[in-house]
Formats: structure tokens, C-alpha cells, sequence
């Protein structure tokens, strides 16, 4: 069996690729840095507690902080090194990079092996659907992609939501990003034994490993174990917004995400290959999440590829510049503040230098926002309620549904910030329906 | 209305709070073509009716052209700094304004009536609505509107001058002469002392079919029953190919026909403009040709409706009376250059669609029963006046999900 190939959706975009040399370079070790920061709220909420004290030396893979409820995790050391102090780090969110505390470590060594033994003879196979999930709650694995949330939690919800098909999702239509499409073309057996792990965990559900059908060239050695873990290979059409999480749930499974929900609310969970690769470390060879692959490159950037980076290093010093970087894919990331870290999340570190004037503009009424609108929104009347402040009838017109791809942002010939205008009128129509609800009552 | 305000302070203060991003936030790539290559690209694809109009009406329109693109620019750039407002997208769309105005205006235009346009149709028809973006109405059909209006005469004269073959581009659009037994350009060489003929646009000669008491008694046939002794319609009009090649009287960009599509063609293929809006005012201009009927009015209280156009002499007859009807007007220009002017025209591909039906219907009804002297101009700026109406009726509608595509064979 070979990727079954998947028609595509109206709208969307053919982004330029500006992946040369990344598709192909292998993951590489990142480069030596002086101190982490390994952030101990790494899906918010409140922080673990550390279990060391400074000038303690803690090992490579070692717990170095323990949950302090159901919404943090466990904490492990990605290096070998002293813990110098409790400083604060900057992690991206969704709305916008937050502080946390961070455990600093200096003195870093080679990473040494993983020290964890697991018994030889045994096989996830063998554990029900609660043991796994047990076995899986221990590693602080998160779902490393925004929201980050605890695994344990994420499966939790998607339990609830009975959700019967389970997407990874390995199509990156970012221009550079090629952290995932790396992970799955060196270590596609374990990115797919992972999917199936987590899907035993879920409670079996049907699993589609759907790529970029211009990458398949690169995946010939995962049919063979998705085979065996019954994992469904699918590629989809490379138009940019196809790796939206609520596009390719509705071209795989034609289920429509309610209004201001996510795929989960249709029942269909949807993970990376970066968590994939995480679970199976952790549950078959006990290594705990401590790594991520990220892609460093952009304009100016001397040393363009993946690397396999600790969690924890900052952003700058990881791409080797200061300014204008970008944290995350060009067309859904953050503008990276000064002490930014590598968090679970972070898929990509670009350097983009801007080349938009920030002087205000307005909507010549093109059209094409509302062309390339994925979910078919009438992204200019968007804008026009926006700027008069009708939160209300923008929501009747569907601000809700919007997958922020950013394709409108994109190609706006007035370069207006259409993607952060419908973001802010989601964000008023939540204050507004709080104030609603809270002025009803009695 | 308390709903409204609450809604209103919310997002003055979220846009106060959260600031408008300023072009900060993602996406943090663009696609290369900006509003400036928008309105320069298509400035240049309306140099390809310039250029055809310069060759076959002489220097003299060149003349218009500079003047009425020179005033535009100079126009606007003091209104903004007046007015002290930041200019947008530099100047291209006042020379895209100015060039498309001096499209739809006569060759033989005084410059004081070139200028006059100019200044109407930057300020009254952009600057005052708050600039690119925010008029209602097509700014370069406001100025010819009003000078249509102010120097009616002057711009509208009955019979219009023509450069013959041999004087083309060198010729003065001023030195043209009446000639009698005009049967076609192709082949008739200037009267001694002049450089073209003085004729009756194709319009004019049209309109006889209908006026009080008509010039003409039929489409193409005389019949037998005739009223008067009047000759039939299309043996009074020029060659089609005159209309094609637009070596017939008319504004300076308006009648080449094939340089008018080709030019469109290209605004449709760099995806400026979407086909829907210039298809479906041609067509629907074709289909009211086709079925509005026409009274002739003969002395003596004879008259004789046609009924149906189309065939009422045969589809050959019909065929030829409609295309001579649409090729003789200023459709073309109207429908690629002036209807597709992106801030008056709806937003959506459906609301386009109607918008352009709208204006052929529109036009084709002002030309037939109202003889109004630019019918298409005149029709583009009332639905330019419904664009609102149509956006708030058209709006996309979400469908309850993304719509898909049929699955591609491997």
C-alpha cells in the first residue's frame, strides 16, 4: 500500500517553499550553549516544584521537578549540568509569549546516554488502554504543539469527546518548516509506533498519517510499519492552509468542527509527529521528552537545517542572531521576545526580516482575503467590522470558524494585519459573551 | 442600541489595548504584489487602448492623455497635503485615475475641459470620500460625468472626426473635414488640405432607428409595407471591422475593440480582475439588445415596433444590428477598465456577476429609450451606487463546512 492520494478544499494558497537544504539535510545535534533555562510551566498553569536546589548537579534525563497538579508535568533535565538558580523564561503561547520560572542550568556536559532500563521483555501490546495511559502520564509529555497541553489531559479530553479517528499530522505547509517532515523521514518507525501508542492509549481509533504529497518521495520506509500498526497513510494536497488542524479533519473525514471549537468537538484527535516520536521514547525506551527537532533558518541565518535541540536553550542563541526572529511558522508564529526559550512547541526558530512599513493602510476591497479563505469567509467584511467595533454581526458572519492560518494576512495587497483583526474580534466576542452571561443572571 | 455601544467601546478598547499589530504580527511573509503593482500593473495594461488611440487618433489625444494624468497627480498631491493626509500607495492610483479619465474623453478635448475633469474626478470623486478604498462611485466616471454635464456641447457634438489612413499618428485630429458617399475607412484617403473625415459616430446613426420621426425603416430590409421612403439601417453604418479595428469616431480609448480585450485579458489572467464581471456585462448588454423592442415612429402617425431585434429579419440581420449596437459604444473600456475599478465594484464573485449584469441591462436601457449620451459611464456609476447594497446581500455565507474538492485519481 502506498500514500492513497486526497482531493483538496477550495480556497488556500500556494505558499513559496524556501525549504532548499532543509528537506533533505539530516537532523543535526544543536550547537553547544552555555546555560538552559528549562521552563517548568511548560503548558501554563501553575509550575512544577523543583526537586533540586542550586549548586546541585543534576544528569541528563533525571526528574528535576515534580507536577504540582493535573495541568503541569514532570520536568526532566534535557543535559548534565549544576543548577545555578529558579530564573524566568519565556515560553510562546497562543495568545503571546508568558513568563514562567525556569530552572537555569551551566556547567552543561555531553549529553550522556539515557540511564533508564526497561525490562526486556516488555511490550506495549500487552497494556490495556488505562495502563497506557497510566504508563504515559509519568514522562511530562505534553502534546508539544499549541495549545501545549499534558498529555494525560489531552487524552482525558479526547476520551470524552469519543473521538474514533486519530490524525497525525505531518503536513507543513509553513515556508522553512520542516521539523516534523525531518522526524518522520529519519525516524518514521518510531514516529508511526508512537501514533499507534497513543491511539492504544485513546482506545483504538481508526489512524491516518497524512503528509504533504510533495514529501512522499521521502516516507517510503514508514508504509511498512504503518502497516503493521494499521495506520492509514494519506497525502494531501500541498496548498498551505491543507495542515490546519480543522482543514485536513474536514478533507479526511468531511466532519465540520462546531463553531469556535477544535477537531476534538467533531471526534477527531489530532497530533505531530513530534509528540508521536516523544511517546514512543518514553514508553518503549523510557527516554522522557527532554529534546525537540527545530528548524533554524531565514534571511541571514549562516547555519540553515534541524536541529535536535534541548528545551531550554534560548531562541537567539539557538539561531545565532538577536533580532527579528520569528518564533514558530511565518504565517501562524510570534515575534520572538528577548529570553525566549525553546518550549515543547517550538517547531521552528526563523530569523524573517520585515519588510512591511508599519504605516496604517486601508482595504481597497480586492477580494482576495476572501478568495483564499480557506473557510470560505468574507474576510473583508471582517475587516470592515472590525474597524467599526461590530463584534456581534461579526460573529454572525463567522468570525468564529476562523482556522487563523493567516492566508488573508498573506496575500492582502494593503498589507492590513487581517489575521490578528479577526483574532481580536474572537477575543471580544469572548469578553462580550462572559459579560452576557454574567448580566443575565440574577 | 445598548448592545451596539457595548460593542463599540469593547473593541475601541481592545484595538487600544492590543494595539492593530501594526504589521507585527504573523503572517510575517507577503505575497509580493502589493496595491501599488495592482494599480501600475493595470495603468499599464490601459496603455494598450492609449497606445491605440494616440495611432489612430493622432498626437492630439496624446496631448489629453499628459494633461489629464499631470493634473490628476498634481491634484491629489495638493489635496493631500492641504488637507494634510498621508497619500496611500504613493500615486498610482491618481495616474490610474487620470489615464483611465482621459480614456473615456474625445480626442478633440480642450485642455482646460481635460483639466477640469481631472480636478472633479480626484476630489469629488476620491478625495472627499477619504481616498483609495472609500469612494463610492468609479472616481475617473465622476469627472467625465461632470464634464459631460458642464461642456455638453463641446464633447458631444453630431458628427465627430476621424484621421484617415494615411495621416494616422502624424495626423491633427483638428484638420478633418466633412466628406460625403462615406462608405468605410479602409481605403479612403484625406481630402486635399485635411487629415481626416468629419462622420457621424456609429451611435448616432444607430439612434436614427429610433428617433422622431427615424432615419431608417428597417434593421436590413426594406419592407414592403415601409412608412416612408427611408433606407434601412445597416446599410448606413460602417464596415464591422471599422468597429473591431476602432477606426471609427469615438473617446480616445474606446473603440479598438481587440486592444480593449486583449488588454482585459491580460488584468483577468494576472487576476485583477475576475472574468465574471466583464462576461457578464457584455452578455447581459447582448441579451437586452436582443429582446428590448424598438418603436419607430414614422411621420403621419405610422409606426412599426420591432418586437424582437433578434430575429425579426432573420438571425443573421439580428446578429449583426446587435454587435454593430455594442461594438459602437463604449462597453468594452467600460467593462474591463471602468466597472472593474476594485473599491466600487462588490467584493464577492457573485456579487460581481450581478453588478456586471446590472450594468449591461442598465446601460443598454439608458442607450435604447433614454438616448443618453454616455450610457455605460452612466450605467457603471448607478450600480456603482448599489455596490453597498449588493455587498450586504452577497456576503459569502459559511456552509457548514469546507468545501471540498472531488478526490484527484492517483
Amino acid at each position: 500500500m502506498l500514500f492513497r492520494r486526497h482531493g483538496t478544499f477550495s480556497g488556500g494558497i500556494g505558499l513559496p517553499d524556501e525549504k532548499e537544504g532543509l528537506v533533505d539535510g539530516p537532523i543535526l545535534p544543536a550547537p553547544r550553549c552555555p546555560r538552559l533555562l528549562v521552563p517548568l510551566a511548560p503548558c501554563g498553569g501553575v509550575a512544577a516544584r523543583p526537586l533540586v536546589s542550586p549548586g546541585q548537579r543534576v544528569y541528563q534525563g533525571r526528574k528535576i521537578a515534580e507536577a504540582a497538579d493535573g495541568w503541569g508535568v514532570d520536568v526532566f533535565a534535557p543535559l548534565s549540568g549544576v543548577v545555578k538558580d529558579i530564573g524566568i523564561a519565556n515560553l510562546a503561547g497562543q495568545e503571546g509569549f508568558v513568563s514562567c520560572p525556569a530552572i537555569e542550568l551551566e556547567d552543561l556536559e555531553a549529553p550522556q546516554l539515557p540511564t533508564v532500563e526497561m525490562p526486556l521483555d516488555f511490550d506495549w501490546r500487552s497494556l490495556e488502554p488505562a495502563m497506557m495511559e497510566e504508563r504515559l502520564a509519568g514522562g511530562g509529555l505534553t502534546t508539544q504543539r499549541l495549545p501545549v497541553l499534558p498529555l494525560a489531559a489531552w487524552l482525558e479530553r479526547a476520551r470524552s469527546c469519543r473521538c474514533d479517528t486519530l490524525i497525525a499530522n505531518v503536513v507543513e505547509g509553513q515556508p522553512y518548516v520542516t521539523s516534523d517532515h525531518r522526524l518522520l523521514a529519519e525516524s518514521g518507525k518510531e514516529v508511526v509506533e508512537g501514533l499507534a501508542i497513543i491511539g492504544r492509549a485513546m482506545g483504538n481509533p481508526r489512524m491516518v498519517l497524512a503528509v504533504d504529497e510533495r514529501r512522499t518521495g521521502h516516507y517510503r520506509r514508514v508504509i511498512g510499519s504503518a502497516e503493521n500498526h494499521d495506520v492509514v497513510c494519506i497525502a494531501v494536497s500541498h496548498k498551505y492552509p491543507a495542515g490546519a488542524d480543522i482543514v485536513l479533519a474536514s478533507l479526511l473525514t468531511r466532519r465540520a468542527a462546531p463553531q469556535g471549537g477544535d477537531t476534538m468537538d467533531a471526534g477527531v484527535a489530532v497530533v505531530n509527529a513530534a509528540v508521536c516520536h516523544a511517546v514512543r521514547q518514553w514508553a518503549v525506551c523510557g527516554q522522557p521528552p527532554t529534546h525537540r527537532v527545530v528548524t533554524v533558518a531565514g534571511d541571514g541565518i549562516s547555519h540553515p537545517g534541524n536541529y535536535w535541540t534541548p528545551l531550554g536553550v534560548s531562541c537567539a542563541a539557538l539561531a545565532g542572531a538577536g533580532d527579528h526572529l520569528v518564533h514558530g511558522g511565518p504565517m501562524t508564529g510570534l515575534r520572538c521576545v528577548a529570553d525566549a526559550v525553546v518550549g515543547p512547541a517550538t517547531d521552528a526558530v526563523l530569523r524573517i526580516e520585515s519588510d512591511v512599513s508599519t504605516a496604517s493602510s486601508q482595504c481597497i476591497r480586492c477580494g482576495w482575503c476572501v478568495d483564499h479563505c480557506p473557510v470560505r469567509l468574507n474576510v473583508s467584511a471582517l475587516n470592515d467590522d472590525f474597524e467599526l467595533g461590530q463584534v456581534r454581526h461579526a460573529a454572525r458572519a463567522g468570525s468564529m470558524r476562523c482556522v487563523e492560518c493567516g492566508v488573508c494576512g498573506y496575500v492582502c495587497p494593503a498589507r492590513l494585519p487581517l489575521r490578528h483583526r479577526v483574532r481580536q474580534l474572537k477575543k471580544a466576542l469572548a469578553v462580550i459573551g462572559e459579560e452576557t452571561v454574567m448580566g443575565s443572571s440574577p | 442600541m445598548t448592545g451596539a455601544t457595548s460593542d463599540n467601546t469593547l473593541a475601541a478598547q481592545f484595538t487600544a489595548s492590543h494595539g492593530d499589530g501594526g504589521g507585527g504580527g504573523a503572517p510575517f511573509l507577503h505575497a509580493p504584489e502589493g496595491a501599488r503593482t495592482i494599480y501600475l500593473v493595470t495603468a499599464c495594461a490601459a496603455c494598450g487602448p492609449l497606445v491605440a488611440g494616440t495611432v489612430l487618433f493622432g498626437w492630439r489625444s496624446l496631448v489629453v492623455v499628459v494633461v489629464t494624468v499631470l493634473t490628476a497627480a498634481a491634484v491629489e498631491r495638493l489635496y493631500y497635503r492641504i488637507t494634510r493626509t498621508p497619500a496611500l500607495f504613493g500615486r498610482s492610483h491618481a495616474y490610474l485615475t487620470g489615464l483611465l479619465l482621459a480614456l473615456t474623453l474625445p480626442p478633440f478635448t480642450p485642455w482646460y475641459v481635460a483639466m477640469v475633469a481631472a480636478a472633479f474626478a480626484i476630489i469629488v470623486g476620491k478625495a472627499i470620500f477619504g481616498g483609495v478604498g472609500h469612494f463610492l462611485w468609479q472616481p475617473a466616471l465622476v469627472g467625465r460625468l461632470a464634464v459631460a454635464v458642464m461642456f455638453s456641447s463641446s464633447l458631444q457634438p453630431t458628427s465627430w472626426p476621424v484621421l484617415s489612413q494615411n495621416r494616422l499618428l502624424v495626423g491633427d485630429i483638428g484638420r478633418c473635414r466633412a466628406v460625403d458617399d462615406y462608405r468605410g475607412w479602409q481605403g479612403r484617403l484625406a481630402p486635399a488640405g485635411a487629415d481626416g473625415f468629419v462622420i457621424a459616430r456609429p451611435e448616432t446613426i444607430l439612434a436614427g432607428l429610433t428617433a422622431d420621426p427615424p432615419t431608417f425603416c428597417a434593421l436590413a430590409y426594406r419592407p414592403a409595407d415601409s412608412p416612408s421612403d427611408k433606407g434601412p439601417l445597416l446599410r448606413g453604418l460602417p464596415p464591422i471591422n471599422d468597429l473591431l479595428l476602432g477606426t471609427t469616431p469615438g473617446g480616445i480609448g474606446e473603440t479598438c475593440a481587440v486592444v480593449i480585450i486583449a488588454a482585459g485579458v491580460y488584468l483577468i489572467y494576472r487576476g485583477y480582475v475576475k472574468w465574471q464581471l466583464p462576461v457578464f456585462f457584455v452578455l447581459a448588454a447582448w441579451m437586452t439588445t436582443a429582446i428590448a423592442p424598438i418603436r419607430l415612429a414614422g411621420a403621419g402617425g405610422a409606426s412599426l415596433t420591432i418586437w424582437w431585434p433578434l430575429t425579426v429579419e432573420g438571425l443573421d440581420v439580428g446578429v449583426t444590428y446587435i454587435h454593430y449596437q455594442l461594438l459602437g459604444s463604449e462597453l468594452l473600456l467600460a467593462a474591463f477598465f471602468l466597472a472593474t475599478e476594485m473599491t466600487s465594484r462588490p467584493v464577492t464573485t457573485g456579487g460581481q456577476a450581478l453588478f456586471g449584469a446590472g450594468c449591461g441591462i442598465l446601460a443598454m436601457l439608458l442607450k435604447l429609450y433614454l438616448a443618453a449620451p454616455i450610457p455605460f459611464y452612466l450605467a457603471v456609476l448607478g450600480m456603482n451606487t448599489l455596490t453597498p447594497l449588493i455587498d450586504t446581500v452577497f456576503t459569502r455565507r459559511w456552509r457548514g463546512r469546507i468545501s471540498l474538492r472531488t478526490a484527484r485519481t492517483p
